[in-house]
């Protein structure tokens, strides 16, 4: 007997806790890992609630679009801006650039639409904005040159700015140009918007170069005082451009080389060793 | 995503499996078939510039990209000066326009010298077709989207690592350009085309030449002398005599 309501004891309390699971738990789960997904890669451009970043504030964003809008536009943003979607390129024209596209799942977007509607404006994921208010000390714009052109290393041996970007100033080397050029990019997204990439990079390829490598506080704020100042100054700027001088040093060390590659070869067997009985038969033919 | 998957894993890793099984497999079949078959009896001039235009070229351009694969943090180290950056950017490029003008002339030779083109077959044109195409993007990419040597060794060196830890991880691969796309993939193509090929000699180089004693070649020397018995040997006698 005792036996027996043991085990009826026991399906109570297991059908309780399967109910739970089934009932409560894919909520909660849900929220759970849209927050998670929002954090790592939503965040560094968007708030909820707390105003623009790069990208818009999402508060409200599932009341503004529809689902499939949306589980459209985040999968490919540039795709929807190329079909004449006129609320993506209203987007573009406000924002001056397109989203990355992510590759997320339908339901790892539901999950993000769904943890944005639940937590509405009191979202603790998004970036605190950083204070600059005034000018930017010297030695700071001065720290941060130096750290976008790679003189001095990132604390977490993440590379250099100037690997991908360049930026219009007569002090810094002419930078890369696989990535977006950054001399007015102040302008364009604000210290917040600049501090929120650096944070936590929005764009896949940002996001390898520094992944386990992140910019300390103390780097951010000084590239953020560095972008600012190459901002306001660049109308004065005339670095030198290493396009057409790349080119021809390029040339000009081929030509070495060949002259190199003649110098070596000047007393080498010039023809095959019975070219003499080879050109006989000719001649006799 | 599906089409990246495909570019940036599962072709690697057939391009990798298909050269080592079909190198193992050409060399045991027939190891001595595994050769460069040269060329240098039927015309020499025009190859000894493309030749060595071609080969100190690839020399360099592979060795570069395999150091920065191998040893990512040391090249953003080197690259952290500006000057280092730019001399080893100008470096790679000069190399790299000299196998443009080395592999130019080689395929223009195999093209038009008669007794070439006798000895030529349908691989070896394809092949050079694909170095050619693959030097071009080269070069476009050092021009067209500079400091490769930086952006490669943050973002490409981790991609290939990896492949190799069996975990690829393709996000920044995929959001590259197209042609830095077009020359990844145009690698691993050529990787997987090695077995099939005269590239296939690079695994047969005779290294050894280097380091083996100098061997006196018995035709450039004057042969009534050398025929008397009364000559004395003033110079290294040859070792399998």
């Amino acid at each position: 007997m005792m036996y027996q309501c043991f085990i009826v004891h026991k399906n109570i309390v297991g059908f309780f806790v399967a109910a739970g699971l089934f009932l409560f738990v894919p909520t909660g789960f849900t929220q759970e890992l849209g927050k998670e997904i929002f954090t790592q890669k939503c965040s560094a451009c968007h708030s909820i609630g707390k105003g623009r970043l790069v990208g818009p504030d999402l508060a409200g964003v599932n009341d503004r679009r529809s689902e499939g809008w949306l589980l459209k536009f985040i999968k490919s943003p540039q795709a929807v801006i190329n079909s004449g979607d006129p609320v993506a390129k209203a987007l573009f024209e406000e924002f001056k650039m397109v989203m990355p596209d992510q590759a997320l799942s339908d339901k790892q977007i539901r999950d993000i639409l769904s943890f944005i509607k639940k937590n509405g404006i009191s979202s603790s994921a998004s970036t605190p904005p950083v204070a600059l208010a005034g000018p930017v000390p010297q030695h700071e714009i001065e720290l941060g040159r130096n750290l976008f052109q790679g003189k001095v290393r990132f604390a977490n041996g993440g590379p250099s700015c100037t690997s991908c970007h360049h930026v219009k100033n007569d002090a810094v080397i002419g930078g890369g140009i696989l990535a977006r050029e950054l001399t007015t990019v102040f302008s364009r997204m604000g210290g917040e918007g600049v501090r929120a990439i650096l944070g936590g990079p929005p764009f896949p390829v940002m996001q390898a170069a520094y992944q386990g490598m992140p910019f300390t506080d103390d780097e951010i704020r000084a590239l953020v005082g560095f972008l600012q100042h190459a901002d306001q100054e660049h109308a004065y700027q005339q670095p030198r451009d290493y396009g057409w001088g790349l080119f021809g040093a390029g040339v000009g060390g081929v030509a070495v080389l060949m002259g190199f590659y003649c110098m070596i070869g000047r007393r080498r067997k010039k023809q095959s060793v019975n070219q003499d009985i080879y050109d006989r038969q000719i001649k006799s033919e | 995503m599906t089409f990246n998957n495909f570019l940036f894993v599962a072709l690697p890793y057939i391009a990798i499996i298909t050269f080592v099984i079909g190198s193992i497999q050409r060399y045991r079949a027939t190891g001595f078939k595994v050769s460069s078959l040269s060329s240098q009896f039927l015309e020499g001039r025009k190859l000894y510039f493309g030749s060595m235009a071609f080969h100190w070229g690839i020399l360099a351009v592979f060795m570069g990209h395999l150091i920065t694969f191998l040893f990512p943090t040391a090249t953003l180290a080197w690259n952290s000066n500006p000057v280092r950056l730019i001399v080893l950017e100008v470096m790679a490029f000069t190399f790299g326009l000299s196998i443009l003008i080395g592999l130019t002339g080689l395929f223009l030779r195999r093209l038009s010298t008669p007794r070439i083109k006798m000895v030529t077959n349908r691989m070896d044109l394809i092949i050079e077709l694909l170095l050619l195409s693959q030097v071009v993007l080269g070069c476009w990419i050092a021009l067209g989207y500079r400091w490769g040597a930086s952006w490669f060794a943050s973002d490409l060196s981790p991609y290939l690592w990896s492949i190799v830890k069996l975990n690829p991880q393709i996000e920044a691969v995929s959001a590259m350009p197209p042609v830095i796309r077009t020359h990844i993939v145009g690698a691993f193509v050529i990787i997987g085309m090695i077995p099939f090929t005269r590239l296939m000699h690079f695994l047969v180089a005779p290294f050894h030449y280097i380091f083996r004693p100098l061997q006196l070649v018995m035709w450039t020397w004057d042969r009534r002398r050398v025929r008397d018995p009364k000559t004395v040997w003033t110079v290294h006698r040859p070792k399998n005599n």
